[in-house]
């Protein structure tokens, strides 16, 4: 039925978004069921994915990028005060309200101010924890060892697997490789081992036993390549979640 | 920590989490490209920068809306930047100046720069095939492709525009981008 009527010779348009109307439903409905047609859509879809490559660059003037910084920084802030500026007006207001009425009412009212407040801070820590949800990173810190080192260990939004990036650690011969810990309650666990380039820099892909965001802090020493089943060597970078 | 060494997913990932340094470090690495996807459609200065702001708005507070499994951020931005500029076309009413196919033509000039060494490379390689594959395209369909991509336009309206036979736009269209994806699978790149 509708694998009789394909619709090949709308493809490339539809990949292009310049199908007018009529002929876009058909095609939707037409490759919602035709598998051979998607197929054909995705290497036009592909060639539009990379147009942008083609096409004649400006340069963007050089305040732009200052201005979008600033908007960054301002957009940030507004919703949390935007949140606690109206739970205060709210409950200054009841206050005034019931003014007249000192004595037990004022008791009742602190009372009530404490819940509303304990209402206020789960709430805000709702929020929070919502807004930082997908992603977490801790900041790692060159110890006496390699004070110029620095390090960054992103977590994935599930807490189970992290990428860390190192930077400024200093060159190993190849019989040393660097290895990274998991530390939580003492315990130190095994986070794999790497190597670094003749910058410095290096990477690696975490995937631990237990969840990453489990872990209280993690650190980086020097242990022979391949690595150890406990740390054995100097300390050259560390930080806690 | 130097951002400038970290591929597109981490930075975005700290744009999440507020770190305005890997904002900045995807602007140097991007901005040029949103700005010109702007520029190209809507041939106006204070309108480009208008939307090059909004996509890098939208970056930072819906950073958490990026799927690296469903595309790469470069396509994402671009994506966004590209309906948002036909969007303001359409909204607004906007008709650029002039109808000048906006595609480079020397496959080797101004190549996109400050990305992360792997999508550079990646990214250099594409470059030059998809310029290579446009400059082999005839006039007339680079016309109704850089109508169709950049400003939006339908088969209708590209065909009112010039003032071709809607057929004639159809085939020219269809033609272009069969073209391209022969020159791209010759090469690879596909």
């Amino acid at each position: 039925m509708v694998q009789e009527e394909h619709v090949v010779d709308l493809l490339a348009a539809y990949a292009l978004d310049c199908l007018d109307v009529d002929e876009k439903i058909q095609v939707d409905a037409h490759i919602s069921e035709c598998q051979q047609c998607r197929a054909e859509l995705q290497t036009y879809q592909d060639i539009v994915e990379v147009l942008p490559l083609a096409m004649q660059e400006n340069t963007p003037p050089s305040g732009l990028k200052g201005q979008i910084l600033r908007s960054a920084r301002q957009s940030q802030t507004r919703p949390v005060a935007q949140t606690r500026a109206s739970w205060w007006e709210q409950l200054a207001g009841y206050l005034r309200q019931t003014a007249p009425v000192w004595g037990l009412a004022s008791l009742v009212l602190i009372l009530l101010l404490g819940v509303n407040n304990l209402f206020l801070w789960q709430r805000v820590n709702q929020i929070e924890s919502h807004s930082q949800a997908p992603f977490m990173s801790v900041s790692m810190t060159g110890t006496e060892a390699s004070p110029d080192a620095s390090g960054l260990l992103v977590i994935s939004r599930d807490g189970e697997h992290g990428t860390l990036i190192v930077d400024g650690l200093a060159t190993l011969d190849p019989t040393s490789q660097y290895q990274l810990w998991l530390i939580r309650d003492g315990q130190r666990t095994n986070g794999g081992v790497f190597s670094v380039d003749q910058e410095g820099y290096g990477s690696l892909w975490i995937s631990s036993p237990r969840p990453l965001a489990s872990y209280a802090s993690f650190g980086i020493t020097v242990e022979p390549a391949g690595g150890s089943p406990g740390p054995t060597g100097e300390k050259v970078l560390g930080g806690d979640l | 920590m130097d951002y400038t060494r970290l591929d597109d997913e981490l930075l975005i990932s700290l744009v999440q989490q507020n770190q305005e340094e890997a904002l900045s470090v995807l602007y140097d690495r991007y901005g040029r490209l949103v700005y010109s996807m702007a520029y190209n459609a809507l041939q106006d200065q204070a309108l480009a920068e208008e939307i090059t702001q909004d996509v890098f708005l939208r970056i930072w507070n819906k950073a958490d809306t990026f799927r690296a499994e469903q595309g790469k951020l470069v396509t994402w931005m671009t994506s966004i930047t590209r309906y948002r500029a036909i969007d303001v076309i359409r909204r607004q009413n906007v008709r650029p100046e002039g109808n000048q196919a906006t595609w480079i033509e020397d496959p080797g000039l101004d190549l996109p720069s400050g990305m992360d060494v792997e999508s550079e490379v990646e990214t250099l390689d594409s470059s030059r095939q998809i310029r290579t594959a446009m400059a082999q395209l005839p006039d007339e369909q680079r016309l109704v492709l850089s109508l169709a991509f950049f400003q939006g336009y339908t088969h209708s309206l590209i065909a009112e525009t010039l003032g071709e036979p809607l057929g004639t736009v159809k085939t020219r269209i269809r033609l272009a981008m069969q073209k391209l994806r022969q020159l791209l699978q010759e090469k690879d790149h596909l």
